[in-house]
């Protein structure tokens, strides 16, 4: 690959390890903005962001959080406002919602990687324990964490895959044949 | 309970934190992957280890070592059950030790 494009993307790893390095306002400032040209369903934009910088309030949300091994210096919580959704009679029959978190949360990924910064979501954490430390509002639904940081130098642990694959192997074409035959 | 003998080795705070590990990985592990189970019981026992390891007993100071040293590498093994296993052994060897060792049975050392 030599689109820098898909070179960030390929290089881009989930970090568990960081740095208490801060991160420059000025990149966290393009991160958030780049979360803002994020697509969503029917441009309806349902995704808030909260950043969080305060140690005291990180080190509760940590204590709530057991997927959340890193101790970055940003947190970015990606949460969505249910009261977007107010002329349907309920947004969980058609959740389109949470493919918005996941484009926003990937687009910040891959803009921080091109910063130069490194990112770990999280979403193993107590939503109602994180509404409660964050005073969101009632309908606002907390829903992934974004850690930003700098990597850490240090081997970080990783989950190992079961084995290597390659993209054909997700793969099909037409009518679910596989992508070599 | 604790003997009135024995110190104190957690305080409130770091007991309320093991409090709200166990109660959000109870309720998140309801829709999380069944690999996540193991995984959070060793991250509370690796944070307990960590909270308790300067005012342990020498034997149980090992243990604590053991586990905080080691525990780390056995995240990465989630997909692989014959070398999570065998890592899983070894700390369970381990605390064998520091069970007979703090009973003073014999065959301790």
């Amino acid at each position: 690959m030599s689109n820098p494009v898909l070179e960030n993307i390929r290089t881009r790893r989930v970090i568990r390890e960081m740095t208490d390095e801060p991160v420059d306002p000025h990149h966290l400032e393009q991160i958030l903005e780049a979360a803002r040209w994020s697509p969503t369903g029917g441009n309806q934009r349902p995704n808030r962001f909260v950043v969080i910088d305060d140690p005291e309030l990180q080190r509760l949300i940590r204590l709530v959080a057991p997927g959340m091994f890193q101790h970055a210096p940003i947190l970015i919580l990606i949460c969505v406002d249910f009261a977007i959704f107010h002329h349907q009679l309920d947004p969980e029959d058609d959740p389109l919602y949470p493919i918005d978190v996941g484009k926003a949360a990937q687009t910040m990924a891959l803009a921080a990687h091109s910063l130069g910064l490194s990112t770990g979501p999280v979403t193993s954490f107590n939503k109602a324990a994180v509404k409660k430390i964050l005073n969101l509002p009632e309908q606002v639904i907390p829903c992934l964490f974004l850690c930003v940081g700098h990597k850490a130098p240090q081997t970080q642990f990783a989950m190992r895959g079961a084995q290597r694959i390659r993209w054909q192997d997700l793969c099909y074409r037409n009518r679910y044949e596989t992508w070599d035959r | 309970m604790a003997k009135s003998s024995e110190k104190r080795l957690l305080s409130e705070d770091q007991a309320v934190e093991l409090i709200a590990l166990f109660l959000s990985s109870a309720r998140l592990l309801i829709s999380e992957p069944p690999a996540y189970g193991p995984l959070r019981l060793l991250t509370a026992t690796e944070r307990l280890s960590a909270m308790i390891l300067d005012d342990a007993s020498p034997t149980t100071k090992k243990l604590l070592q053991v586990c905080i040293d080691r525990i780390p590498h056995t995240y990465t093994l989630a997909n692989e059950v014959k070398e999570y296993a065998a890592a899983m052994d070894e700390l369970c060897d381990a605390l064998g030790q520091c069970l007979v060792d703090r009973a003073k049975l014999q065959g301790g050392s």
